[in-house]
């Protein structure tokens, strides 16, 4: 069974469909990256997981639970982070981790706790209304990471992180993976996530447009290939699944979809290469390709 | 204009467009407070002579010259019918002003809005000054429609002008002190707590003035208000002292704003515990620490209330001796032994009071929830019913300590002036009999809190609806069944007639089913 799976979940607000037939799988021990512009369900997808919202219609389930029934079975094996972490104005960061790991049923451990502290270079005694938003966002990772969890879910979780505490974020994370815990990614820094993730479910409009692997994902999409011609540029007429060719001089670039690769090769090499670069596309490409809904 | 000073003018406007449903509703109660003492007062003394001897009794006790300020003129109509106004309501004005000033200000700040402006072509004073320029026109508003409806309900227009003259100075002094608060602590509660105590002072120096040596009177701004004499032989110049001292105040707070960070306060922000202690560990223990600090402020405000308010009840007792006297304090809502009467009719008030920390604890609950607070809390192994209770239990439970205290105080301070055996059962009782009204009120704003978090501050609305009802219902005639809305106005006034169990047990369960509905709505729907 997997640790969350949601099928053709569907929640409104009013008029507004926020999720319009989601299906989401993330399967035990893996990091599954959730992306998503702003404004596509990443964060009502979470929170609908949390049972804090009721949904319409489709179904989801945690641990094989019902989210909405069973929250509070479910959020014993869970740790969240939200996206916008508010802190209680007149509680310290320390007090606010204490309390929320007690919360989760858990006893806080001094040792990791201090040890999180330190790694992220946070500061304990200080007042909630006083942290700046990544130090807020700080000590929602420190009491998620305090404590070994079956189940991460983390709503944009390094968006207030300088590179430095990206890394310390990379590595808690790392770690966690390798004890076995399932984790949940949401984020529109793409970057973040390939390095991350073992599979990525990309969404648009509340809708799942792709789900798969890095490697599954990248088969689906065109190349960008580079070359710098000898003789006279190739006529690419024949060429099938060819776009946005340029020629600057005797460099010639293009993108080129999967079928188009061998015509190309062979228009190229008739022409004369000096050098050939072909790169797979970066997911920035494949998700932009994605939100443009372009196939063109 | 200077740079520091840019984009006021539209930050003024945005700030009445935000206050259109606060500021409208504060100054139509204070209209209506004004209106219905104007209009009152015809009827209850119907013949000068009537009124002079209203009048003189009142001075003849300290007790009531403490609470509503002295009357100096015992012959003239306005002065008599604005007795409760002058000073006791001038003190709503200037804490309306205080309110208006930090709720642009420092909650702004606290909250981060103000930065998200700060970055914009807005000058570093502009946020100051145009919450100044706001609240002020604000309370301009309230003078001038105070002394409208001042002479609408009869009274002379030459008076009427000076009295709202004073509102207005009693609102632009409390801008100065808002001002100033708002500049010393990063929460806006401590500024909030520091400016009511503020006035506070303010009041108690002027009670203390009026009974005793009368330089304290006017030391405070609300002794000015009675002895600007507006409504015969008016000393004029005293309306410069209030502009002055707002001038002050506001230079005060310019000074100390210059020598701040934005967000930050002149009282550093004290390190606190790394870690958090073990009581600290539900849902319950966090609730009531996030509102520890106005518990303990209200403790201490309804602890004093009540022994000033008990050890002036033996005192009143010579005011009713007159029929005339009888006949007001039937309209207080009482009846039988004067003193008795008294306690009711004090303590009545004081419960609606006090209900607003009940309500304030509900408000804050949706606040938590819009911030996404509450969602954290869910997101652990919280269920939602005890996230839920946890708000209630310290809304009507934090509301139940404090009329206990108000009622221990009360019979306490009675006690010593009285050097009588039993007030303290008395005092408790009348205390105490309100109760099951307050945790109506309290439950309604949770079934507010239960159709979403932004319909919480309804809660506000309501207690003010109720309060405004109770105050003025009987003094414009308003039919029976307007009067009844208000669950208060169904509570008998123990101690002069017996406990009505019936209406306490109604009242309760109501409470109980208004709680139950609000706790399987809150159950059942979105949280965020």
């Amino acid at each position: 069974m997997n640790p969350v799976e949601t099928r053709g979940l569907v929640k409104t607000f009013g008029a507004t469909r926020a999720l319009d037939g989601l299906d989401l799988t993330v399967a035990a021990g893996e990091v599954h990256g959730f992306l998503g512009p702003n404004g596509a369900g990443k964060s009502t997808t979470i929170r609908a997981l949390l049972g804090l919202l009721r949904t319409q219609g489709g179904s989801a389930s945690v641990f094989g639970l019902d989210p909405w029934r069973d929250s509070v079975e479910i959020h014993r094996r869970v740790a969240y982070v939200p996206g916008d972490v508010s802190l209680w104005p007149n509680l310290t960061g320390g007090e606010t981790i204490d309390l929320l790991l007690r919360m989760r049923e858990v006893t806080p451990d001094p040792g990791a706790r201090a040890d999180l502290l330190d790694r992220f270079e946070l500061d304990p005694t200080k007042k909630g209304r006083a942290y700046s938003k990544g130090n807020r966002q700080k000590v929602a990772l420190v009491a998620a990471f305090a404590a070994p969890t079956d189940l991460l879910i983390l709503d944009e979780p390094t968006s207030g992180l300088d590179p430095l505490m990206e890394q310390v974020f990379n590595q808690c994370l790392a770690e966690h993976k390798a004890e076995g815990t399932t984790v949940l990614l949401s984020s529109h820094i793409l970057s973040e996530v390939e390095q991350l993730a073992d599979r990525v479910t990309i969404i648009r409009e509340g809708r799942t447009v792709e789900t798969g692997s890095l490697a599954e994902l990248r088969h689906l999409r065109r190349n960008r290939v580079q070359a710098e011609i000898t003789g006279q540029p190739p006529r690419l007429d024949g060429v099938p699944g060819l776009h946005d060719v340029a020629v600057d001089g005797t460099v010639l670039s293009c993108l080129v979809d999967p079928e188009g690769l061998v015509p190309l090769l062979e228009a190229l090499t008739g022409a004369g290469v000096r050098s050939l670069t072909s790169t797979p596309p970066t997911l920035e490409e494949v998700f932009l390709d994605l939100y443009r809904g372009a196939s063109t | 204009m200077s740079d520091l000073l840019a984009g006021t003018w539209g930050l003024t406007r945005f700030d009445l467009r935000r206050d259109r449903i606060l500021a409208t509703a504060w100054t139509f109660f204070l209209l209506l407070v004004v209106y219905a003492s104007a209009t009152a007062t015809d009827t209850l003394y119907p013949t000068e002579q009537s009124r002079v001897a209203a009048a003189e009794l009142i001075n003849a006790s300290p007790a009531a010259v403490a609470l509503y300020g002295p009357i100096l003129d015992v012959t003239s109509l306005g002065e008599v019918a604005m007795t409760k106004t002058t000073v006791l309501y001038g003190m709503f004005v200037m804490g309306f002003g205080v309110i208006l000033v930090r709720r642009h200000t420092r909650t702004e700040e606290e909250t981060g809005r103000q930065e998200l402006l700060a970055a914009t072509v807005v000058g570093r004073d502009a946020p100051l000054a145009s919450a100044l320029v706001e609240a002020t026109l604000v309370m301009t508003a309230v003078g001038a429609l105070a002394a409208v409806a001042a002479a609408a309900g009869g009274l002379p227009v030459a008076g009427s002008v000076l009295f709202g003259l004073s509102w207005w100075g009693s609102g632009v002094v409390g801008i100065g002190v808002g001002a100033v608060t708002a500049q010393l602590s990063a929460s806006a509660r401590t500024c909030g707590i520091a400016a009511a105590g503020t006035v506070g002072v303010f009041y108690l120096m002027r009670a203390a003035g009026d009974v005793g040596p009368q330089w304290l009177s006017w030391l405070s701004p609300l002794g000015w208000n009675t002895q600007l004499r507006a409504w015969s032989e008016p000393r004029l110049w005293v309306l410069a002292l209030y502009p002055a001292l707002a001038a002050a105040l506001v230079g005060t707070a310019a000074v100390l704003r210059g020598r701040r960070d934005l967000g930050g306060g002149l009282l550093a922000e004290r390190p606190g515990p790394a870690t958090g202690s073990p009581r600290l560990r539900d849902v319950l223990a966090l609730t009531l620490r996030v509102h520890s600090h106005a518990l303990v402020a209200w403790t201490v405000g309804a602890a004093v209330m009540g022994a000033v308010f008990g050890s002036l009840v033996p005192n009143l007792g010579s005011i009713f001796d007159s029929p005339t006297g009888q006949e007001m304090l039937a309209r207080l809502g009482g009846s039988g032994a004067v003193e008795d009467a008294m306690l009711a009719a004090i303590l009545s008030v004081v419960a609606m009071v006090l209900t607003g920390f009940g309500i304030a604890v509900v408000v804050r609950g949706g606040v938590d929830e819009n911030d996404g607070r509450t969602e954290q809390v869910l997101a652990t192994a919280t269920p939602r019913g005890l996230s839920f209770t946890a708000v209630l239990a310290v809304a009507l439970l934090g509301t139940t300590w404090l009329l206990l205290v108000t009622g221990v105080a009360t019979g306490i301070g009675y006690g010593a002036q009285a050097g009588l055996s039993g007030p303290l059962s008395r005092s408790l009782g009348a205390a105490l009999a309100p109760l099951p009204a307050a945790w109506l009120v309290g439950a309604l704003a949770m079934l507010c809190l239960s159709f979403g978090s932004r319909w919480a501050p309804v809660g506000w609305a309501l207690l003010v609806g109720f309060v405004t009802v109770g105050l003025v219902g009987e003094l414009l005639d308003l039919p029976g069944w307007v009067v009844g809305l208000s669950p208060y106005s169904h509570v008998a006034p123990v101690p002069s007639e017996p406990v009505d169990w019936t209406v306490e047990a109604v009242l309760t369960g109501l409470a109980v089913l208004v709680g139950a509905a609000a706790w399987f709505g809150y159950r059942r729907r979105d949280i965020g």
